[in-house]
């Protein structure tokens, strides 16, 4: 999954736009998602990780810095049922696939995300050894929370949507539902990547330690990317729109 | 599209390359100090004006030292002081003992110190503060306070063999005239005047966290000496406040303590001064400096006004208190100790001091003594002038009409530089010798003498300052064509990439109809110029600069992501691509993009390099800690596993072809040597000098020599060259469908099977070469970076059409840097393995053990760079063909433009752009500790892609001709058959 650690929604806007992809194929039984819908879905999840550093902060008076640990196993309890619930609403293929399988491949989900999410990390430099594997466990648990989650929710294991979404074969990711888990799950590992930058330098700051500068990198670039997201679905919407008329 | 020659292209890059060089060396020539230097000693010459042409083989240098001690003092005419206590405290800053701004220092430190201040209060001790030259670190400033010289940058790093000073010194100056000299303290002494001390107890500045006991271990043997009269010079270099303020910075709580205690020392030498000189032990000068100063964090080695603040302190040049004592400022220069002692202790100035004589340490002095003083301290700087300024020689200057009778006159001095030093040199010898006339006559006023004293320290203040000016202003001119022939080669270099991969691209697409974007952008291919911009952006950081390894190891382990997930995206086989057949291809490059991911990962924890995280522990201490005996076990496995992999390698070509077999052989044969020697000769890796094991390394490196030039030149002349409707059945992967009439006319198949074999010669024996070479611990990195160069060339054999050439070549070289740096590299000096550049050296040779240092250190970019011989081999560039078209040159081209060219420009893009940062940084801090270090090593890869390169088209392009002439011969004589 860290292969995507750079695919950037820029770079993929500058280039070339591909041969209009037939759109029957793209969504056949994907619903439709209005911009109202849309709206909830970033919004609670970008309030449930506020809620959940506000709750780590006030009510259990841990942070990162001083409890990176627990406060990211904090974060992931609470985003956990949000993210799992909200995505599984908007699953694919609604005749085949009921709400609870959804949150079921959800639950499953978020633990295989984690391990492939901590094997890139650590292919990418992460720590290894005792003292950090809790860290980097909850960390990863996190991460999964943010990429692979809503993904299983909604596609499952569909390999061309996955493709599609994170490799980007043969077409890009295109519609609402495709905005709504693509760039917030590139969001946070990009965010990630650029997080880890100042863990070698000699600063001698707290934050420099394993996940925390990561950590924050990672919520820093889910947030943005919500917001990027939301855009592009409106955008999206008035362009159909037009197109329809 | 209009295509550049063969020819054209070659001459292109090598004009790149030499416009490279040329920028290169004048820029490094401009920027890094070449130091002045004069050779040999001053002897008795430096009491007579400077003249020209003086030819002075008096035998003076043979003289006992008593009389020329004698000698000495009847020249100069100044009865010296007997005695010198030089007492060294690392690190000490001038503030904490004379304050700064004409303030005192603060109450708690003038508590701190309470005798030493005492005494500078009642006139008895004279402090200065004495600002030293960067790089403030101890070695290069105490070699500035003893020879006077400001030692250039390349003069520090370059020492890496002898680090004694065989330049003229003080030291050497009293070793001369007899003096018995004493030293305790840090033995950076010792390693700088090996053998000129009596007596002597080094303590290592190596326990950095011990602040105690470094300093007890120099203060036992204190009242012991102190109470002897055997020695002249008894040198005590204190390193414990230098350790203080790297663990607590300026402000540490133990900075009081040790001031104090350094202060209680103080105390015991002066009052021991004192009762000596009541004996009768001749007059004793206790002098107090420090070798640097430092930051608030307690930092030092850079430029600013804290590291550059030491302290001499001069105390017993006089013995009545006097009244007024001030915190003035008297600032001096840290060269100036040199040619102060020297003329208060009556021997030769050192040749190329760039000093100036402290004014007010010659008060007790007469004040003709003090004026002979001065004029000796002119004549010498005269003479270093005289070396340096061509106008300033005999013919044509008015220096050498000496005196007319107009009397002293004081004329204004401007012009061009030679007549404004004449000038002010003549109008001080004028007055003084004037003055001298009047002296005899007593008749000369107080007036008189100050306006002598002026007029001497005009001169040589306006001397020194232009000396050592000189040893650090940098020549702009040159500076600027450097980097501006660098920027253009940059540019060359780059065109050219450019102009080819588009070729190349134009091409593919008329041969194959794809729309699968193959001339697009990909993400990867982004990504690997993304990779030049950071590390470019990360060159202007110091941190970066010292933490590079980090950068290296978490960019390619990154692009090893990224191209996993190009790989992902071809996954499924789908019915539109038709092309790429099966999902081995693909099964393939996911193994060996795995491979790559895990052995990267492996090495980047083999060594914790860097400056700041090396105390984190890593797998090559831990094996270290295990013992030897694991580590030699590790090894050996390594070893094992290395040359079994070269056999297997190997293997893929079929193992019944005669000169595959004799290959394996020679592998053999030089693996079971190394191997032996690691078994019997390593266990002892400190005493290697056994002639036996010299013997033995000496005849790995013939046979080693031999076998890879041997394999160079006989393989494309034994090659079995083949003629047939089908091309030759060589091993599976390499899917050459050249079409046949190509085939048939130019040895493509020939060429791939022979460079196949070469280049795998020459990575097993580098690998192996490296094995005998490199550290122990370091033998399974040798081996992982094998097994990633074996990946990367699996990886590329399959990738085919979809991975383009020169991502694959800058992805090789990234490789190689992250490799050098997983070999325990660094950006600073001190990594260098020095002691494995002796291994196998009968007796010591600069030029050899150079050779070795490079050989280890660049281990791992030099495999990378070799390997490229193989990739050529294995890259399926048969796409690129078109039967018409093809010559010898397009063949060549197709295999050799990009291999070469790419290393070249992606070096020549960092090198150009170092440059421009090293010259942006020239004020900064760090700029002689982290940048320039940097500066060399990346010259040092400059050197490295050279030889790689040029190795690389050298084997290709002879290769080449080889089997095209005898694939020529042989078509004709089958013709002539049918």
């Amino acid at each position: 999954m860290k292969a995507n650690a750079t695919t950037s929604s820029v770079k993929s806007s500058a280039e070339p736009k591909p041969e209009p992809e037939p759109e029957a194929e793209i969504s056949p039984s994907s619903p439709s998602i209005s911009a109202l819908e849309a709206l909830s879905v970033h919004l609670i999840s970008g309030l449930g990780l506020g809620l959940a550093l506000l709750l780590a902060n006030n009510v259990y008076s841990v942070n990162l810095v001083s409890h990176p640990s627990l406060t990211l196993l904090l974060i992931s309890v609470i985003e956990c049922p949000i993210v799992i619930l909200l995505y599984s609403r908007h699953r694919k293929n609604r005749e085949e696939c009921s709400y609870l399988k959804a949150v079921g491949r959800g639950l499953l989900g978020l633990p295989v995300g984690a391990l492939v999410i901590s094997l890139g990390a650590i292919a990418l430099g992460a720590p290894v050894g005792t003292r950090y594997f809790l860290t980097t466990i909850n960390w990863s648990l996190l991460m999964s929370l943010f990429t692979i989650v809503p993904a299983v929710s909604v596609f499952g294991s569909s390999w061309k949507d996955w493709q599609r979404i994170f490799a980007h074969t043969n077409c890009r990711p295109i519609g609402s539902l495709d905005f709504m888990i693509c760039l917030p799950a590139h969001g946070a590992i990009i965010g990630a990547w650029l997080g880890a930058w100042p863990m070698p330098l000699d600063w001698e700051r707290p934050w420099q330690e394993w996940p925390i500068c990561v950590s924050y990198g990672a919520m820093a670039g889910y947030l943005v990317a919500l917001v990027v997201s939301f855009s592009l679905i409106l955008v999206w919407a008035r362009f159909e729109h037009v197109k329809r008329d | 599209m209009s295509s550049l020659t063969c020819a054209k292209l070659t001459l292109f890059s090598i004009a790149g390359v030499v416009i490279q060089i040329i920028g290169l060396s004048l820029f490094v020539y401009g920027f890094f100090p070449v130091k002045p230097a004069l050779s040999g000693i001053s002897g008795t010459e430096s009491f007579r004006v400077p003249r020209c042409n003086s030819v002075h083989n008096e035998s003076e240098g043979d003289l006992p030292p008593d009389q020329l001690k004698a000698l000495y003092e009847e020249l100069s005419g100044i009865h010296p002081f007997d005695r010198l206590i030089l007492m060294v405290i690392d690190g000490l800053p001038a503030e904490f003992v004379l304050g700064k701004d004409h303030q005192p220092p603060p109450k708690a430190l003038m508590k701190a110190m309470p005798y030493t201040q005492s005494l500078l209060a009642n006139g008895v001790a004279i402090g200065y503060h004495a600002k030293a030259a960067p790089p403030t670190v101890t070695m290069p400033r105490l070699k500035a306070m003893v020879s006077g010289a400001i030692g250039g940058f390349l003069d520090v790093a370059f020492n890496f063999n002898t680090q004694a000073l065989l330049d003229d010194n003080l030291l050497g100056q009293f070793f001369s005239v007899g003096w018995k000299m004493v030293m305790l303290g840090d033995e950076t002494w010792l390693k700088l005047f090996p053998r000129l001390f009596m007596r002597h107890d080094g303590v290592s500045s190596f326990f950095v966290k011990d602040t105690v006991q470094v300093d007890h271990n120099v203060s036992r043997h204190l009242g012991d000496e102190l109470s002897r009269d055997d020695w002249h010079l008894l040198i005590l270099h204190y390193l414990g406040l230098d350790h203080v303020g790297h663990i607590g910075g300026r402000n540490s709580i133990l900075m009081a303590p040790k001031l104090l205690e350094m202060d209680e020392l103080v105390k015991m030498i002066h009052t021991s001064i004192i009762a000596n000189q009541d004996n009768g032990q001749g007059r004793t000068l206790l002098a107090v400096v420090s070798d640097h100063g430092m930051t608030d964090n307690g930092n030092h080695g850079g430029s600013s006004y804290d590291e550059t603040d030491s302290l001499a302190l001069f105390i017993g040049l006089k013995n009545h208190a006097s009244e007024h004592a001030s915190y003035t400022v008297n600032t001096v220069y840290q060269v100036d100790i040199a040619p102060t002692l020297a003329l208060i202790f009556g021997v030769p100035i050192p040749k190329n001091n760039v000093g100036v004589l402290i004014s007010g340490t010659f008060d007790s002095f007469t004040d003709e003594q003090h004026l002979k003083a001065l004029e000796l301290n002119s004549w010498q700087l005269f003479r270093l002038l005289q070396a340096q300024l061509p106008g300033l020689s005999c013919e044509n200057s008015p220096c050498e009409s000496f005196i007319d009778d107009q009397g002293p006159r004081k004329s204004k001095c401007n012009g061009n530089l030679e007549n404004m030093i004449c000038c002010l040199y003549l109008n001080a010898a004028v007055l003084h010798s004037s003055w001298k006339s009047k002296n005899v006559s007593r008749s000369y006023s107080r007036a008189d003498y100050s306006s002598i004293v002026a007029a001497y320290y005009e001169f040589l203040k306006t001397a020194s300052e232009w000396l050592s000016r000189r040893v650090t202003d940098k020549p702009v001119n040159l500076l600027a064509f450097g980097v501006a022939a660098m920027l253009l080669s940059c540019l060359i270099l780059s065109c050219l990439i450019f102009h080819v991969c588009k070729e190349f691209c134009f091409r593919q697409k008329k041969n194959f109809d794809l729309v699968d974007g193959m001339c697009n952008w990909n993400l990867d291919e982004a990504f690997i110029l993304g990779v030049i911009l950071i590390v470019i952006i990360s060159m202007g950081s110091s941190s970066m600069v010292e933490e590079e390894q980090y950068i290296w190891h978490f960019l390619t382990s990154t692009l090893d992501l990224l191209l996993l997930r190009k790989t992902m995206q071809l996954l499924p086989v789908k019915k539109s691509f038709r092309l790429y057949e099966g999902t081995k291809k693909i099964g393939f490059q996911v193994y060996s993009i795995f491979v790559l991911i895990i052995s990267g990962r492996t090495l980047r924890g083999w060594h914790q390099g860097g400056v700041n995280w090396t105390h984190l522990s890593d797998v090559s201490k831990w094996l270290e800690q295990a013992g030897s005996n694991n580590v030699k076990l590790v090894q050996l496995v390594s070893c094992l596993l290395i040359i079994s992999l070269c056999f297997f390698t190997l293997s893929v070509l079929g193992s019944r072809r005669k000169f595959v077999l004799v290959v394996g052989f020679s592998f053999l044969v030089f693996g079971l040597l190394v191997l032996q020697h690691i078994m019997i000769y390593q266990e002892n890796t400190i005493v290697q000098s056994s002639s036996t094991a010299t013997l033995m390394v000496q005849i790995i490196f013939a046979v080693l020599g031999i076998t890879a030039i041997g394999t160079f030149i006989v393989l494309p002349l034994v090659m079995p060259i083949s003629i047939s409707k089908k091309h030759s059945s060589h091993d599976s992967y390499m899917s050459t469908s050249d079409p046949i009439e190509i085939q048939n006319k130019y040895p493509l198949a020939e060429l791939k099977d022979s460079l196949y074999v070469i280049g795998w010669t020459y990575i097993c024996y580098w690998c192996l070469l490296q094995l005998l070479l490199q550290q122990p611990v370091n033998a399974v990195p040798i081996l992982l970076i094998l097994v990633q160069i074996l990946a990367s060339m699996i990886y590329s054999s399959y990738s085919g059409l979809h991975q383009k050439q020169w991502v694959e070549i800058a992805a090789l070289y990234y490789l190689g840097m992250a490799g050098h740096f997983a070999l325990g590299n660094s950006n600073t000096l001190a990594t260098i393995d020095v002691a494995g550049a002796f291994i196998g050296m009968s007796s010591y040779s600069t030029l050899l053990s150079g050779i070795l240092m490079f050989i280890i250190t660049y281990a791992s970019p030099i495999l990378f760079l070799i390997s490229m011989v193989m990739y050529i081999s294995v890259k399926d560039t048969t796409h690129l063909l078109i039967s018409q078209s093809a010559d010898s040159g397009y063949l060549l081209k197709i295999m050799l433009a990009l291999p070469c060219l790419v290393p070249l420009g992606v070096n020549s893009i960092l090198l150009t752009a170092y440059t421009i940062v090293l010259l942006l940084m020239r004020n900064h801090l760090f700029v002689w500790s982290v940048f320039s270090p940097k500066y060399l090593y990346v010259c040092a890869t400059t050197v490295c892609v050279y030889i790689g390169v040029s190795s690389v088209a050298l084997t290709v392009i002879y290769s080449y001709l080889v089997l095209a002439f005898r694939k020529r011969m042989q078509c004709s004589s089958n013709t002539d058959a049918r």
